[in-house]
């Protein structure tokens, strides 16, 4: 009797899956060309979006974020655009970036599951090459005019060409604490240095994490000259300038943490490290990471962030539309929404961050919000981290330099 | 005496050797009970300095996503275990009950899917979905699935009907039993924990998949692994062990059922 009624129970499982599973058709209000975007009026395309739903692939793992964009930016885009925001939790956007590239070789061209991306780098890189994004279409979106030419040009070395809008920034930084280093050494020379002086209180994480790959980039950009790894990739320029690079950390290894033998496999390692008292130094692509930490308790309030006298590297993060989204008027309306002042304000208000928008993009009033936005005890000012912006190298030059750094410092 | 002593040995042998394995199991869980609850945890401090509620309330929050995730998880792995054992249960007698040629060949075939890397196949299986129109939808990642669930179910129930007897169930006929009445008395009985373990087997399988959801649900479908993998790849670990517990417990319960119907058969 028992194994009856679970086969009946099964059976009414299978029935429901069966339902369950009516594939979605493909809605032509939704969906038009680069063309068509362009030769229609904004408010075509916000009515067009109205009443629908974005699937929005994210990567999902930060807390705060995950909350704020599943209750704050979803209740916004309803209420201001009759919108529903569903999120695809991302552990790495190269995930939907390898199902887009098989989903444009089985030719499957409507339909995509996910509408648009939050990407950059050489996932932009790998897509765009590939034609996996839909697009050009940034320049006809409303709320480009609050970013400067300089968020619309290059994507770590590949021209953007529209493929994808700016939305975020991130500019590299590292913490010390005042009340273990008076002055903090501002310059590559400077920290080879310091670190040389303090053995064992210094160390990065291993790349391919992003932060530690990054660290070694500036490097990189001290040996070779930072303007000249923007545009195109040069085999000699790299081969100098990494022979350099590989010394240089090849010379400080004896010094770093547990003698440069192992280096800590994640940035979460190294800020528990810094918090620990362990190293000296701790390092981050948000400028306002140490305040963060500050405020919840795991930093010293001592902490205090510098910017090599050089400069330092930021980029811009940018979202695309997939080149077979289902629903490309609502992308473009969240898409849109993520780019405006009042998004940028509010978003800057309760995750931190850098304030994406040029200052001279915005009223007068957008830009004393901009202004008087909380800036925590050991953020940089604005025009300090701006003073000191570098732009990210090719991608190319980062995965060589990655590669490297694996043979060359770890394996040796 | 020496008999005596040599059982109590036995025993205090036996008991150790429980406890140690049970701790092997604890221990692990412990750690991750404490530090879905660390506020502060760090090196060489031996526990954590402040204690938070914070992993667990977001969990339990909407936003998380994590309750409708744990429904879908628990969804497509009963489908999945259901369909494993039907497409098993004829398969694995054929196996072991019949001789034919090309069984070798065959056997290997069904471990193929086992062998092959999951990325390397979920791309495959994912170009093949897609010309079927089976992407983005719960039964496609059910039958994705199934792919490696079938072949550890069908050898697992191959090793129940090795030790099976046909000739049961005929006596059973001649004696006037119908079909239904001899599969529920004589080939069930014999074959249930064999059954058992395959269907927690496959349960388990199913549970765990990573890969082949994102790949074939295409992020519509969301699972316990994806939220969990993107807390995992972060370094949040509070929430990161909160999920670990969440994503285990089914599988303990599993495991519980499975060892009690066990010794109920025995």
């Amino acid at each position: 009797m028992n194994q009856l009624r679970s086969i009946l129970i099964l059976s009414l499982l299978l029935a429901s899956l069966a339902v369950s599973c009516a594939g979605p058709e493909i809605d032509a209000r939704l969906v038009f060309t680069p063309a068509q975007f362009a030769g229609a009026r904004w408010e075509e395309t916000l009515e067009r979006a109205r009443g629908t739903t974005v699937n929005y692939g994210m990567w999902a793992g930060d807390e705060a974020r995950n909350r704020y964009f599943q209750t704050g930016v979803a209740e916004t885009l309803k209420r201001k655009y009759d919108i529903t925001l569903h999120i695809t939790p991302l552990g790495d956007v190269v995930e939907i970036v390898n199902k887009l590239l098989n989903e444009k070789g089985a030719g499957k061209s409507t339909n995509g599951s996910v509408d648009m991306i939050w990407i950059n780098g050489e996932n932009f890189r790998t897509a765009k090459q590939a034609g996996v994004l839909w697009g050009p279409f940034a320049d006809h979106l409303p709320n480009i005019r609050h970013f400067d030419e300089a968020a619309r040009a290059r994507d770590f070395g590949t021209p953007i060409e529209n493929y994808e809008a700016p939305w975020q920034r991130a500019q590299f930084v590292l913490a010390y604490d005042t009340a273990r280093v008076a002055e903090p050494p501002r310059s590559v020379e400077a920290l080879r240095a310091f670190v040389k002086a303090h053995p064992g209180r210094f160390t990065y994480p291993a790349p391919p994490d992003f932060t530690g790959s990054v660290f070694i980039r500036h490097i990189l950009f001290h040996f070779g000259g930072a303007r000249a790894f923007q545009e195109g990739f040069d085999e000699e320029l790299y081969r100098k300038a990494s022979a350099a690079s590989i010394e240089f950390l090849n010379d400080l290894e004896p010094f770093l943490w547990r003698q440069g033998e192992t280096y800590p496999a994640t940035l979460t390692e190294l800020d528990r490290l810094f918090a620990n008292g362990e190293v000296d130094f701790a390092m981050s692509y948000g400028p306002s990471f140490a305040s963060e930490r500050i405020a919840r308790g795991e930093f010293p309030a001592t902490t205090r962030t510098f910017v090599f006298d050089e400069g330092t590297i930021g980029n811009y993060s940018f979202l695309a539309v997939p080149f077979n989204a289902s629903n490309v008027a609502g992308a473009l309306v969240v898409i849109n929404h993520l780019m405006s002042p009042e998004h940028a304000l509010d978003q800057s208000r309760t995750l931190g961050g850098v304030f994406p928008l040029a200052p001279d993009h915005l009223t007068a009033e957008e830009r004393r919000a901009a202004e008087a936005l909380p800036r925590g005890p050991a953020t940089l000012p604005a025009d300090e981290l701006a003073a000191h912006l570098l732009s990210e190298a090719d991608a190319r030059y980062l995965e060589r330099l990655e590669k490297d750094w694996l043979e060359k410092i770890l394996r040796r | 005496m020496n008999e005596t002593r040599r059982t109590s040995l036995e025993r205090s042998a036996k008991n150790i050797a429980a406890a140690v394995t049970i701790g092997l199991a604890i221990i692990p869980l412990a750690l991750l009970l404490m530090w879905s609850f660390a506020r502060h945890w760090y090196w060489p401090a031996l526990l954590p300095r402040e204690y938070s509620v914070r992993a667990w309330e977001y969990i339990a929050s909407p936003p998380a996503g994590v309750i409708t995730a744990l429904t879908m998880s628990i969804f497509v792995a009963l489908c999945v275990t259901a369909l494993a054992l039907a497409v098993a249960l004829p398969a694995a007698r054929a196996l072991a009950l019949h001789q034919f040629r090309g069984k070798r060949a065959l056997l290997f075939m069904l471990l193929l899917p086992v062998l092959a890397p999951s990325l390397a196949s979920a791309m495959g299986v994912h170009a093949l979905f897609l010309r079927y129109g089976l992407t983005d939808s719960v039964l496609g990642v059910v039958l994705v699935h199934l792919i490696p669930t079938v072949p550890y179910s069908t050898l697992m129930l191959t090793g129940s009907f090795a030790n099976f007897d046909p000739d049961w169930e005929a006596q059973a006929r001649t004696l006037g039993a119908s079909p239904v009445k001899v599969w529920r008395h004589v080939t069930l009985p014999a074959i249930a924990p064999g059954l058992a373990v395959a269907a927690a087997f496959a349960f388990l399988i199913s549970w765990s998949q990573y890969l082949t959801t994102l790949f074939i649900g295409g992020g519509r479908i969301i699972t316990l692994p994806l939220t969990l993998v993107a807390f995992q790849r972060s370094g949040d670990e509070a929430i990161t062990a909160a999920l670990s517990l969440v994503f285990l417990a089914p599988t303990l319960l599993v495991f519980v059922i499975v060892a009690r119907f066990l010794r109920n058969v025995e």
